[in-house]
């Protein structure tokens, strides 16, 4: 990858639009590798070997602190799915609570933004300054706006004080939101797609916004009404962007945790114990046990669970309106 | 904006569709009933995003024991001092220079590695070049949390870790891919026609490179560098687990250490969390325009 001095000027032999497939010119090349070079220097020390050395560890036990690892081969694996009483439970909750996660954020994620961004796309005025209010959820998301969250869902907050002004009383939550088993990962639920519906209706209203306006004109003329005319063109029209956003939430409902750990740090109990988080609590949180081992086998799990539902959302998404 | 993919036909269109349909509004009573219950739903929304803020700005500035008594959105006697004890007293403004510096430079070098890498990505042809390319958008589907570790033990190796460069690099590294698609697709649709003239005047690739490519494809840098400086900005995992000495401290960690002392006041807390949201807010604003603009190009492309 060594960059040699290249002579500037107009290279000799221009060929300007037949550009040829297997033939290189040299200076193109010389420049291509140190224009490259940065990028691919970072990621060799940052990327390429923290995941060789991630993916190796994953075939062994190790506290961390003692010089050698101890290889296991896949029993990582088999301890996390099942052959380890300590782990493989409180994995299956972990996994049981990422599956509600992963169904329910990416369908209230879609029911919420594509109206959202339907009625915003209807208006004129005040379009752009509702768009930044819509827009604060995803640019603030992160610890400061949870710990609002937090202080807005605690027992006294100001969530119950609604609901009882509202005279909805009986939905009060006298623990808090997060403090009851049965209401903390919902909640959670709700606040992920709080931050996601921001970014979710932006890529809507950008693709409404491409929508041939003579097709629904068209439509109108021949007598479709407004629902008519969202459901049966508006929203197929968009199916490459729901996918995205299917695929987006999909992935970040799997992978992400920053909000469970904040929030309830996977409680109480484990009820919102989560695959992400499971993983991070591995690898930092359990002090000297040997389980950064088994924190790379999750992690690569949860890598192939991505690759696997990107490939079959793509697919689906293709087939189904 | 939309006129450039539009095909000629459509493209004289929506003018005329648009001012016809304005000219035929009839404000009978349905249409004026479904106005009004957009607008309704429409603030609705409104008020769901700005729910929690709306209580932290409320929060931020009550005393200790209006706080406690909970209540009310406007603050009875509104005070000033929790903030600037906070930022003065806790330390809030050497934490924010912190973050300051690794957001910048994060951006910065995500700015110059990743718009040079999308140059030879989109331009420059060289073997590896696709193979390079798809091993880049690979990276996308790799947790963040399966590399964590490994990242926390080589910087622990090479003496990184607790530094501020122990931060700045992996969350370079981190925004490699989504940068390099943007970048790769901006430069994409800069006609080669400008490159073979320059080329002809005796200008070399680092010449174009500055002068012709990066010029045009300011909103997406733009756009990039706010994409980039949000997520670092409030960067909590990798930050917590590796930042042990209180003078590297940045935001995210220094709330979190509010939180988890022995007494909790709210006041403080969101104090302390106002500190940390408005800058990001500051910023969307400002950028808003290209961020937009950006974000609906990525869309489309």
């Amino acid at each position: 990858m060594a960059v040699p001095t290249i002579a500037k000027g107009p290279s000799p032999t221009r060929r300007a639009p037949s550009r040829g497939r297997t033939r290189y010119r040299p200076s193109e090349v010389a420049w291509g590798a140190a224009f490259v070079a940065p990028a691919v220097i970072l990621f060799a020390v940052m990327g390429a070997y923290t995941i060789a050395y991630g993916f190796s560890l994953s075939f062994a036990k190790w506290n961390g602190f003692t010089p050698n690892w101890r290889w296991v081969g896949l029993q990582n694996y088999a301890d996390l799915l099942w052959a380890d009483p300590r782990y493989a439970p409180r994995v299956r909750t972990a996994a049981v609570n990422t599956l509600w996660v992963m169904i329910a954020v990416p369908i209230l994620t879609v029911l919420v933004s594509f109206p959202l961004a339907v009625l915003l796309n209807s208006v004129r005025r005040l379009k752009t300054v509702l768009r930044s209010v819509y827009f604060l959820p995803q640019v603030t998301s992160g610890i400061a706006v949870y710990f609002a969250w937090m202080y807005v869902l605690q027992p006294d907050g100001a969530v119950n004080l609604l609901l009882r002004s509202l005279g909805l009383g009986s939905l009060q939550q006298p623990q808090g939101f997060l403090g009851n088993p049965s209401t903390a990962l919902p909640t959670l639920i709700v606040i992920t797609v709080w931050s996601s519906v921001p970014v979710s209706m932006m890529l809507y209203l950008a693709g409404l916004q491409a929508v041939d306006p003579t097709l629904v004109e068209a439509a109108r003329v021949d007598g479709a009404g407004s629902w008519h005319i969202i459901r049966h063109i508006i929203w197929p029209l968009l199916r490459p962007i729901t996918a995205i956003i299917v695929l987006l939430a999909l992935r970040d409902s799997l992978q992400g945790f920053q909000t469970f750990l904040v929030m309830t740090n996977g409680g109480p109990g484990d009820h919102t114990n989560v695959l992400g988080l499971e993983t991070y609590r591995l690898a930092f949180l359990s002090l000297l046990g040997p389980t950064l081992g088994l924190s790379s086998a999750l992690g690569w799990m949860l890598f192939v669970a991505a690759v696997i539902l990107a490939a079959v959302n793509l697919r689906v998404m293709r087939r189904v309106t | 904006m939309s006129t450039e993919t539009a095909r000629p036909t459509a493209a004289d269109a929506p003018a005329t569709g648009r001012a016809a349909g304005r000219a035929r509004v009839h404000w009978s009573l349905p249409t004026v009933l479904a106005r009004v219950a957009v607008g309704l739903l429409l603030l609705l929304y409104a008020a769901i995003s700005l729910y929690p803020f709306l209580w932290m700005v409320s929060a931020a500035f009550k005393d200790r024991l209006e706080v406690v008594a909970g209540g009310n959105l406007i603050p009875h006697r509104p005070t000033l001092q929790t903030l600037a004890e906070t930022w003065s007293e806790l330390h809030f403004f050497d934490y924010f220079l912190n973050s300051l510096k690794v957001t910048g430079l994060t951006v910065l070098l995500v700015l110059v590695i990743y718009s040079a890498a999308g140059y030879a990505f989109s331009v420059l042809r060289f073997p590896g070049r696709k193979t390079l390319y798809r091993l880049f958008m690979v990276l996308l589907f790799v947790p963040g949390v399966t590399v964590l570790l490994p990242v926390v033990l080589l910087e622990n190796k090479l003496g990184l870790l607790g530094s501020h460069w122990g931060l700045i690099l992996p969350f370079v590294n981190g925004s490699a891919p989504l940068s390099i698609l943007m970048m790769t697709n901006a430069f994409d649709v800069i006609p080669g026609e400008l490159r073979e003239a320059a080329r002809v005047d005796g200008a070399g690739e680092l010449r174009i490179f500055t002068t012709i490519y990066l010029p045009l494809s300011r909103p997406v840098l733009v756009t990039i560098a706010v994409l980039t400086a949000i997520p670092t900005w409030n960067e909590y995992l990798l930050t917590r687990v590796s930042l042990n000495n209180p003078g590297t401290f940045t935001l995210p960690i220094a709330l979190q250490n509010l939180q988890s002392g022995a007494v909790q006041h709210y006041n403080v807390l969101m104090a302390g969390a106002l500190i940390v949201v408005i800058p990001v807010i500051i910023l969307f604003v400002a950028a808003q325009r290209y961020f937009v603009n950006g974000l609906m190009g990525a869309v489309k492309a």
